[in-house]
């Protein structure tokens, strides 16, 4: 797993894929992002890093999908496959070990 | 609601397939979720925004699925198959490569004849200090001339440290220049030599001239000493040393010369070509010659120092012209002084820039000519492009036969890319062959080819730079011609192909057509070309030229006859079928000596300018054994003895001179002349050029006997002077000429272009001819149910042609159209040059279109016969 660096919005994609769980498509995982964020994405972006991460391995995707009002396109889903999930418990661990060491005087002085 | 239907193109065009219908669906709910709340005009914007943000690189390429472990693996394939499809059709296939060799093997002809051009005298080792001085008068007329006085070369050396050396050249037939009759000092018989020239003894090592025996500094310090070539000494003394040995010139045994030494022949590519180099030193022609700024003979060769500036240097030659040339023309009491002071100017050409002469300096030594090898190189350019677009036009048309195989290769999973090499890859497979064949045919025909340029080439196999340079171009040229098909061929889609709704080729009909026009326009100014040029070198060879050149027989040596000369014209004359016998040393064609000289009326010579005038000798013979005309005055009379000053001038030098009546005028060059008589101008340079002035004045002596026959029975005539010549000169060969051939040789340049010209015009009508042959053919094989029909309801193979040639006669037309502008334009530059010239009529194109026109319909019908014959039921027998 060394290397395998993943970039936060790459992770939040990956974390969308897996709420969506039958329904993870462009358009829904750019609605789901927007609602839980509230930031403004573009859809190009989310498609980018769709291609990236099932380029690294981290999602496979099939057309499918029932055709509603798209045109009668095809939709591609995603779906995590396993080194996703892997790369991203991994990714909670490290957060969690790291959140762990920090002193709880810091988090006393936030309050 | 649908998007914008333009906007969805775009993204189809740009974007993968892998994401392009999930994006457009995306994109799609997106507008229609948009359309609930906003307006059309909005929604569209924002997606057209949407769509520009996919303008990415991870949208537009292509998503790697596989990477080709064997890249390679195809080409066997690939191979296998154009091999076959080769085989298939042969016709095709054998008009494709012969056209291509054609047009491969003209190209690298050409190509060896223009680099061979550009090779003259590029061998020397100082090349690049290695320069000739010219005069330039630089009034406007801006004449460039080679000769100066004696005393030039010593001047460059001594004055100028700019020069290394400076050695002078006499190239000209002026005493022991030129030609001689040579024999050894013990030997008996006389033999004929010709390329004799006098030369200092530095020209050996400014020209770096190899010597065999001998070496630079000694070979020609003495006086009367010679170096002879290689040829020369082999020819006379075997393998032995002959320095040492003495030579006899002309009998003239006073005046022998002692060999010096023996230099390695003169290479083929330099401008320089002697057998014989006899020493200046010690030489003076008559007393005060070498110090005297009076006559101009001598060429001068310079090396000048590694640092030397040209054009400063030029500058400051301008001092010879103050020093030494003004002080004697004001000496003399020339007018011209003034003007010599405000135009003559002395320069450098470089040797390397002589054979090709771009700063166009005249001298006696025949040049190549730029514009000539630009000409040809354009015309075998053009050639090939007709063997090209014949490959062109013939791959797209019979594209039909390959849509199958295209069609199944892409269902089967095969790329564009990959359809794109598999005919890239034959197309490359036809280059190689055609250039292999071109080689074959440019090693046959070569021979010709030298014949038809003069020249000696031949196939650099050994050069390194050979071989792969052939292979880069195959390479180059079989993909350049290949681009267009494979693009056209690869772009079928399967489901036209195998639904069979496929438009069988004729949506590039009008490309084809172009290229037929293309191929038939090149084809009919070259054609043009041809005929002009065949019609001027006919005008020439057979317009009157002021003399009579047939049956005139040259016999060369007369001056050996020595004191006989008389008693040996007098038997010519009397034999019965000599009508007129002149000895002379000129002639109005080429290889005879020419005597220019200044002239002016009589004591004006200090105040006018001089007009330049030929001075030739001649007896009271000459006008009627030439067959000249006096127009005016009378010829010279024998007996007279005050006749020694008299002189018959031509038209032209009258005219110069402003005399409306010459006859009893005197005019002066260093004498002074009496005019006794006008001769009708005659043509004794090329035609180029107008008549310029020339006198005769009277001269018995010379070295070429003039015999007109009395009838066209040349053979006799040769048989019986001979006879002649052997009762006076028993040991001396005898040597004739026709002055006929003589006078043809002057034009031999003209006649080469135009058999150049024919040349390039037949290749390029059998290509065209052969493209057009596979083109009806082709289109004959795409109509033959038609063809078939109309048969059997009884057409006739005239209705076929007609049918066929209605289409090409009117690109042959139009090409004729776009031809004749183009070819009127060319041949009137080309004509410009000659004063007496053939008048561009127009039935020199009407009849290079028919020609055109004519061998296209031969062509077609050749063809419209075959399928006329067939049996219709052939035809149609797959319905």
């Amino acid at each position: 797993m060394k290397g395998t660096y993943l970039g936060e919005f790459e992770e939040l994609v990956l974390l969308s894929v897996g709420i969506l769980i039958d329904d993870a498509y462009g358009l829904s995982i750019l609605n789901a992002l927007e609602k839980q964020t509230g930031r403004t994405i573009m859809i190009s972006s989310v498609h980018k890093t769709l291609v990236r991460l099932e380029e690294k391995g981290y999602l496979r995707s099939f057309m499918g999908g029932a055709t509603t009002t798209r045109g009668g396109r095809d939709k591609r889903l995603y779906q995590l496959t396993r080194a996703g999930i892997k790369v991203l418990n991994h990714s909670r661990e490290l957060r969690n070990d790291m959140w762990k060491q920090v002193p709880s005087v810091i988090w006393e002085g936030a309050k | 609601m649908l998007p914008p239907r333009l906007a969805v193109r775009m993204l189809r065009a740009f974007c993968n397939k892998h994401l392009s219908e999930a994006i457009l669906g995306d994109l799609t709910e997106l507008y229609e979720h948009r359309r609930t709340h906003m307006s059309k005009r909005r929604a569209d914007a924002l997606f057209y925004f949407n769509v520009l943000q996919f303008l990415q690189p991870f949208a537009v390429r292509e998503k790697k699925i596989f990477m080709q472990s064997n890249p390679y693996a195809m080409l066997q394939n690939y191979f296998k198959v154009g091999v076959r499809n080769m085989n298939r059709h042969k016709m095709y296939t054998a008009i494709t490569i012969g056209g291509f060799a054609l047009g491969l093997a003209t190209c690298l002809m050409i190509f060896l004849f223009i680099s061979d051009e550009l090779s003259y005298d590029k061998h020397y080792a100082n090349g690049d200090r290695l320069y000739r001085l010219y005069n330039h008068y630089n009034n406007g007329d801006g004449d460039k001339w080679m000769s100066t006085p004696a005393s030039v070369a010593g001047i460059l050396r001594e004055e100028f440290p700019e020069v290394e050396k400076a050695a002078r050249l006499i190239p000209y037939k002026w005493y022991n220049g030129g030609n001689n009759l040579l024999r050894k000092d013990d030997g008996l018989e006389n033999t004929f030599e010709e390329g004799f020239a006098y030369a200092d003894p530095d020209l050996l090592d400014v020209l770096e001239i190899p010597m065999v025996y001998g070496n630079h500094q000694q070979a020609l310090d003495k006086a009367h000493t010679v170096v002879i070539s290689r040829r020369i000494s082999e020819k006379y003394y075997g393998k032995e040393d002959p320095t040492g040995k003495v030579l006899v010139l002309n009998d003239d045994k006073a005046n022998a010369y002692v060999i010096g030494g023996v230099f390695e022949n003169f290479p083929r590519h330099s401008h320089l070509d002697y057998d014989f180099l006899l020493t200046l030193t010690g030489v003076e022609f008559w007393p005060g010659e070498q110090t005297s700024w009076c006559c101009w003979n001598y060429d001068n060769y310079v090396r000048l120092r590694a640092d030397a500036n040209v054009p400063d240097l030029e500058k400051k030659l301008l001092s010879i012209r103050d020093k030494y040339q003004v002080p004697y023309l004001n000496e003399t009491g020339d007018a011209t002084s003034a003007d010599v002071k405000k135009y003559h100017l002395y320069q450098f050409q470089k040797v390397a820039n002589v054979h090709l002469n771009p700063e166009n300096v005249s001298d006696n030594f025949s040049h190549g000519d730029t514009r000539y090898l630009w000409l040809f190189g354009g015309v075998a350019c053009f050639i090939l492009a007709l063997a090209c677009v014949n490959f062109i036009n013939l791959s797209t048309a019979r594209s039909a036969n390959r849509a199958k195989e295209v069609g199944l290769r892409k269902v089967v999973g095969s790329g564009r890319c990959m359809v794109m090499r598999q005919f890239l890859s034959e197309s490359l497979m036809y280059s190689y062959v055609s250039f292999a064949f071109a080689l074959i045919i440019t090693v046959l025909a070569l021979p010709y080819f030298n014949s038809l340029a003069g020249k000696s080439l031949s196939l650099p196999w050994s050069a390194p730079w050979f071989l792969p340079a052939i292979l880069l171009s195959a390479f180059v040229i079989g993909i350049l011609a290949g681009l267009y098909p494979s693009f056209y061929l690869s772009s079928f889609q399967p489901i036209q192909v195998l639904r069979g709704t496929l438009s069988r080729g004729t949506k590039s009909s009008t490309l084809r057509s172009a290229m037929v026009v293309f191929q038939f326009t090149t084809s009919i100014i070259l054609i043009i070309g041809t005929l002009v040029i065949s019609r001027q070198i006919d005008f020439i060879m057979h317009s009157k030229v002021g003399f009579e050149k047939d049956q005139v027989l040259m016999i060369q040596g007369a001056n050996t006859l020595g004191s006989s000369q008389e008693a040996f014209k007098a038997e010519l004359q009397k034999l019965s079928d000599v009508e007129d016998v002149t000895i002379t040393n000129y002639l109005p064609v080429s290889g005879t000596n020419r005597d220019q000289n200044g002239t002016w009326l009589d004591g004006r010579s200090k105040i006018d300018k001089a007009v330049g005038a030929q001075h030739w000798y001649a007896d009271e013979d000459y006008l009627k054994t030439m067959g000249m005309k006096l127009i005016d005055g009378r010829n010279f009379i024998p007996t007279l003895a005050s006749d020694s000053q008299s002189v018959i001038v031509n038209q032209s030098l009258a005219k110069e001179l402003g005399l409306k009546k010459p006859v009893g005028e005197k005019i002066m060059t260093w004498e002074t002349f009496t005019i006794i008589g006008v001769v009708e101008d005659f043509h004794y340079e090329n035609m180029k050029g107008v008549i310029r002035p020339l006198f005769l004045s009277k001269g018995s002596g010379g070295s070429i006997a003039c015999v007109k026959g009395k009838s066209d029975k040349m053979q006799s005539l040769i048989a019986s002077s001979q006879g002649v010549w052997n009762k006076f000169m028993p040991h001396q060969p005898f040597r004739y000429t026709f002055m006929s051939d003589n006078f043809a040789r002057m034009y031999e340049d003209v006649q080469r272009t135009g058999r150049i010209f024919f040349t390039f015009a037949s290749l390029a009508v059998i290509v065209a001819c052969l493209g057009l042959f596979a083109l009806s053919a082709f289109m004959i094989e795409q109509r033959t149910k038609e063809i078939s029909v109309r048969l059997v309801l009884g057409a006739s193979a005239n209705s076929i042609l007609r049918l066929l040639g209605q289409n090409f006669v009117k690109l042959i037309a139009l090409s004729f159209v776009i031809a004749v502008p183009i070819g009127r334009y060319m041949m009137n530059l080309w004509l410009q040059e000659y004063t007496y010239k053939i008048p561009l009529t127009w039935d020199v194109f009407v009849v290079a279109g028919l020609l055109a026109l004519a061998v296209a319909v031969l062509t077609i019908s050749y063809q419209s016969i075959r399928a006329a014959r067939t049996n219709p039921a052939n035809g149609l027998r797959t319905e």
